[in-house]
């Protein structure tokens, strides 16, 4: 029961975090919330993930948990990527404007001697 | 009386500062207006171009040719620009080539024209370059549905208008893709124009690699996955 707990908790975590990423990366967000309520559900019915398990050929439910649990952290991992790009793209803007604001006009020495 | 065209040639430059002033010259000799873009090279790139006769705009740190070309489009748009031009700074382009390319943006009405160097000529090109960039066509073709010989071209003429709608968000090497796409999205009209591409130690030097070719596929996915 402890251990029910303590992972209700921690999914009920990662959905907070679906929810607040879901205005930046909506597709990702929505998968990682999707996943972290199938693993609600798995922790407070684990007949249920050992009909699936079974189902779907892995055998025990507590594999099946664990499976969601790894996609769940790839999909993290991949949220975080796309975040870390977009403020990639935050710092090109910045710099962009900076090199725009000291734009340093030709001087032309060279080119006017050759002329 | 109709005022002389403005047509600005952006140059994304990284650590060139060996080859740059031959670059800028050739294309000063056309008359054309040059912005330099240094993207935080360690050299002197952006002494020398600003000596040789272009605006130089220095990003305080490398970001990347796509995020250079994109700063320099923004500056010559500023400046009042009729026609955009993009041009390596490594040498292998032929600032000769431009006059035709922007010729057929006049003659045929379009909004983008692009060099082929399979139309034209690839001197010294590798074979393992010519199958990189085959794939890299195959792919665009693929993507964007237009029907190009070579899409991965760094020498290019837009019109105010084509140079307004294209906003890079790709910073590194998969701009090239990332203006196709753009250019397909925006129903712009793009013909192709055959050019010169010569291949040199130098340039071959700083070109890119097949792991390269990955890195631009890894950067379109996030890229489609961000928006």
């Amino acid at each position: 029961m402890i251990a029910q707990f303590v992972l209700s908790a921690l999914l009920l975590g990662m959905l907070g975090y679906a929810l607040i990423a879901a205005r930046r990366t909506r597709f990702v967000s929505t998968l990682i919330g999707l996943a972290a309520l199938a693993g609600l559900y798995f922790v407070w019915q684990p007949n249920s993930a050992n009909e699936l398990a079974n189902w779907v050929g892995i055998g025990r439910g507590a594999d099946l948990v664990l499976y969601v649990w790894v996609v769940l952290s790839m999909l993290v991992g991949l949220n975080l990527h796309l975040r870390l790009r977009t403020q990639a793209d935050q710092t090109t803007r910045l710099a962009r404007a900076l090199a725009l604001l000291e734009a340093r006009k030709a001087s032309g020495d060279e080119t006017s001697a050759d002329r | 009386m109709s005022r002389a065209r403005n047509i600005w040639v952006v140059v994304p430059a990284y650590n060139e500062a060996d080859v740059i002033a031959g670059v800028i010259s050739r294309l000063r000799a056309h008359g054309y207006r040059i912005v330099c873009v240094d993207d935080g090279s360690s050299d002197d790139t952006a002494v020398v171009a600003e000596r040789y006769g272009a605006d130089v705009l220095v990003h305080p740190f490398n970001l990347g040719q796509g995020a250079a070309l994109q700063t320099g489009i923004d500056y010559a748009l500023l400046e009042g620009a009729d026609y955009v031009c993009t041009l390596d700074a490594d040498g292998q382009h032929d600032a000769d080539d431009l006059p035709r390319l922007i010729a057929a943006l006049d003659e045929q009405g379009a909004d983008f024209a692009v060099g082929s160097r399979f139309l034209g000529d690839a001197v010294g090109m590798p074979a393992g370059r010519r199958v990189m960039l085959g794939a890299a066509t195959m792919f665009t073709r693929l993507t964007t549905g237009l029907a190009l010989t070579d899409t991965h071209n760094g020498i290019r003429a837009m019109t105010r208008r084509a140079a307004e709608r294209i906003q890079l968000r790709q910073e590194r090497m998969a701009h090239a893709s990332e203006i196709l796409m753009q250019i397909r999205s925006s129903g712009l009209a793009v013909v192709e124009v055959p050019v010169t591409v010569s291949y040199t130690a130098y340039s071959l030097g700083k070109g890119q690699t097949f792991s390269s070719a990955f890195r631009v596929l890894a950067d379109l996915a996030a890229g489609v996955l961000r928006s």
